[in-house]
């Protein structure tokens, strides 16, 4: 009689299913690697690279990925959760009142600027009004991954247009807690009702977070906190996937749901959090990247390349002109607006957010491949236009005319 | 001097000065208490020509060089400026001393010769108090008079 090995207690998998997968993960996570640090060394951000390695795996690419697919898909979900979590986190409730305060004018003139121009070549290319509407959010929203992380490495935050751009930014991320919720809704083919019912719920749950952490901000901060790291992340990531897959069961996303918590969480909590999470993000958001591009077949690149490219020409030129009305309304020289207008160009991760919510959705087959295309380009251009800003001549009009320009006090005066 | 100041969302919050020279200065406090120190171009007047990022401790030792608070700063150049007379800032104890007693107590007029010239109070300054004046823990009391008779006055405010 033969003894029955401890293994055959197990389900029988397909020979070494977990050793492929292992596999599969490590070669990725390496090619990332690899990719970082190509990117750090010629000067761009890594977001586009992470991309690019994805749409040349999977299927029609040079590196096949099969086995762990699963478990990338789980992977990217939290890295979306993550990538938000950590953007509610850099934001307190004072600084979205500040934004929202000063330059609510040229966010609207932001939000029309670029929005429709990827609405209207969604319409071009034929596509169903709600692929228009996600391929209008693409085009509209800049990356404060790329642009904040630039802005550091260039030597710009103590710059005085730098409080105006980053104002910009503020705007668009509470823009997306509101848009993301209404074409989650739009895109499981809801009436106009249930979208208008979701529009209500996510504003009320933006309302909801911003009141929350306002007023019981130390309540929750003391709730959550714990001197023990393990014991903080424990919690903090507990309560992020839960609250992300509440809000999703709703119907508001998971994303949207992970944002409102980051802002809801404040002080001490949130300084600690800060200091946590960033490499888990920065893993799982590489992931994120990389599934994006995996579900991307290359030769679908192509049929897209040139509307991909014209939008990315438009849609720089019209970040261009938000950030040069902007800056000129703060009292920004003529130098200064320029440099506003072309920090404002990179496209990245929230682009992919909501192409990645039509293509999950499967929508439109085109969406994709074209915003990948998209983000490709302006996430590399728009980091090489603002690093040389100050080398690029001002277009024509714009130029300071000889005479010494005096700058215009900007912000509150403290003491005399 | 006017300082300007102001938030930048997700980084802190920043404060500008134009310095008497005619150059613009800039300070980025982070969130995470490091310090930018910038001084901005002259010919294009939103960007810096340089900036220095500072640690907190970095930050701490650049304000003692440039002379500490506007209060000390103050303080030392009265001490310079009139010879022979001390002062001194006593900040009073939690326990002892004259906490919680008046200046008539302790009679510092008469034991030293020196004398209570105003206390300071949260961010209140009191001068001139009477004798009846009861003195809190945590009260700063500005004494004057020769430097033995401020130092035996000190003694006398601590226990």
């Amino acid at each position: 009689m033969l003894l029955p090995l401890p293994l055959e207690v197990l389900p029988e998998p397909e020979a070494s299913h977990a050793g492929q997968v292992l596999i599969e993960l490590g070669i990725i996570l390496l090619v990332l690697a690899g990719l970082g640090r190509l990117a750090a060394r010629i000067g761009i951000p890594s977001i586009p690279l992470y991309l690019l390695a994805g749409v040349l795996m999977g299927e029609g690419g040079l590196i096949p990925v099969s086995a762990g697919e699963e478990f990338l898909e789980v992977g990217a979900e939290i890295g979306v959760v993550l990538l938000l979590l950590l953007l509610g986190l850099e934001y307190s409730p004072r600084d979205l009142r500040n934004g929202l305060k000063s330059n609510w004018v040229a966010g609207l003139i932001d939000g029309v600027a670029n929005g429709v121009p990827g609405f209207a070549m969604g319409l071009i290319l034929g596509w169903s009004p709600t692929a228009c509407l996600l391929l209008g959010g693409v085009t509209y929203i800049s990356s404060s991954g790329i642009i904040a992380r630039l802005l550091d490495d260039f030597d710009r935050v103590a710059n005085r247009e730098t409080p105006v751009l980053l104002s910009i930014l503020v705007m668009e991320d509470i823009a997306m807690a509101i848009f993301l919720p209404i074409t989650g809704v739009l895109l499981v083919g809801a009436t106009v009702l249930q979208g208008a019912i979701a529009a209500g719920i996510a504003l009320s749950l933006v309302i909801l977070a911003f009141v929350v952490s306002m007023r019981y901000s130390e309540k929750v901060s003391s709730m959550v906190h714990s001197h023990s790291r393990e014991l903080l992340l424990l919690t903090v990531l507990g309560l992020t996937f839960l609250v992300a897959g509440l809000a999703d069961a709703v119907q508001v996303s998971a994303a949207v749901g992970a944002f409102l918590l980051g802002l809801t969480l404040s002080g001490q909590v949130a300084d600690d959090v800060r200091g946590l999470m960033p490499p888990l993000r920065d893993v799982f958001g590489g992931l994120f990247f990389v599934f994006f591009g995996i579900s991307i077949d290359p030769r679908d690149l192509v049929p897209v390349l040139i509307p991909a490219l014209i939008l990315a020409a438009i849609t720089a030129v019209t970040k261009i002109a938000t950030g040069i009305y902007a800056a000129r309304s703060n009292g920004i020289g003529p130098r200064g607006q320029w440099r506003t207008g072309l920090s404002l160009i990179p496209r990245g991760e929230f682009s992919i957010v909501i192409a990645g919510l039509g293509v999950a959705a499967g929508i439109e087959p085109q969406l994709g491949p074209l915003a990948a295309g998209y983000v490709l380009t302006l996430a590399i251009v728009g980091s090489l236009l603002m690093r040389f800003a100050d080398q690029i001549p001002l277009p024509p009009g714009m130029r300071t005319k000889g005479a010494r320009p005096t700058p215009q006090p900007l912000g509150v005066r403290t003491r005399t | 001097m006017d300082i300007f100041e102001t938030p930048l969302p997700g980084i802190g919050v920043r404060y500008e000065f134009q310095a008497e020279s005619g150059d613009h200065v800039g300070v980025v406090v982070r969130r995470d208490g490091k310090r930018d120190f910038a001084l901005y171009d002259r010919e294009d007047p939103d960007a810096c020509r340089g900036t220095v990022e500072l640690s907190e401790g970095d930050a701490a030792k650049l304000a003692e060089l440039m002379g500490g608070t506007s209060i000390t700063a103050r303080l030392d150049s009265l001490r310079h400026n009139v010879e022979g007379l001390a002062i001194e800032w006593v900040t009073m104890p939690a326990i002892g001393g004259l906490s919680g007693k008046t200046i008539a107590d302790g009679r510092i007029r008469t034991e030293t010769s020196a004398s209570v010239v105003a206390i300071i109070r949260g961010e209140e300054g009191l001068p001139g108090p009477e004798p009846d004046f009861v003195l809190h823990a945590g009260d700063t009391v500005l004494v004057m008079g020769s430097s033995e008779a401020v130092s035996r006055a000190s003694a006398i405010l601590t226990g």
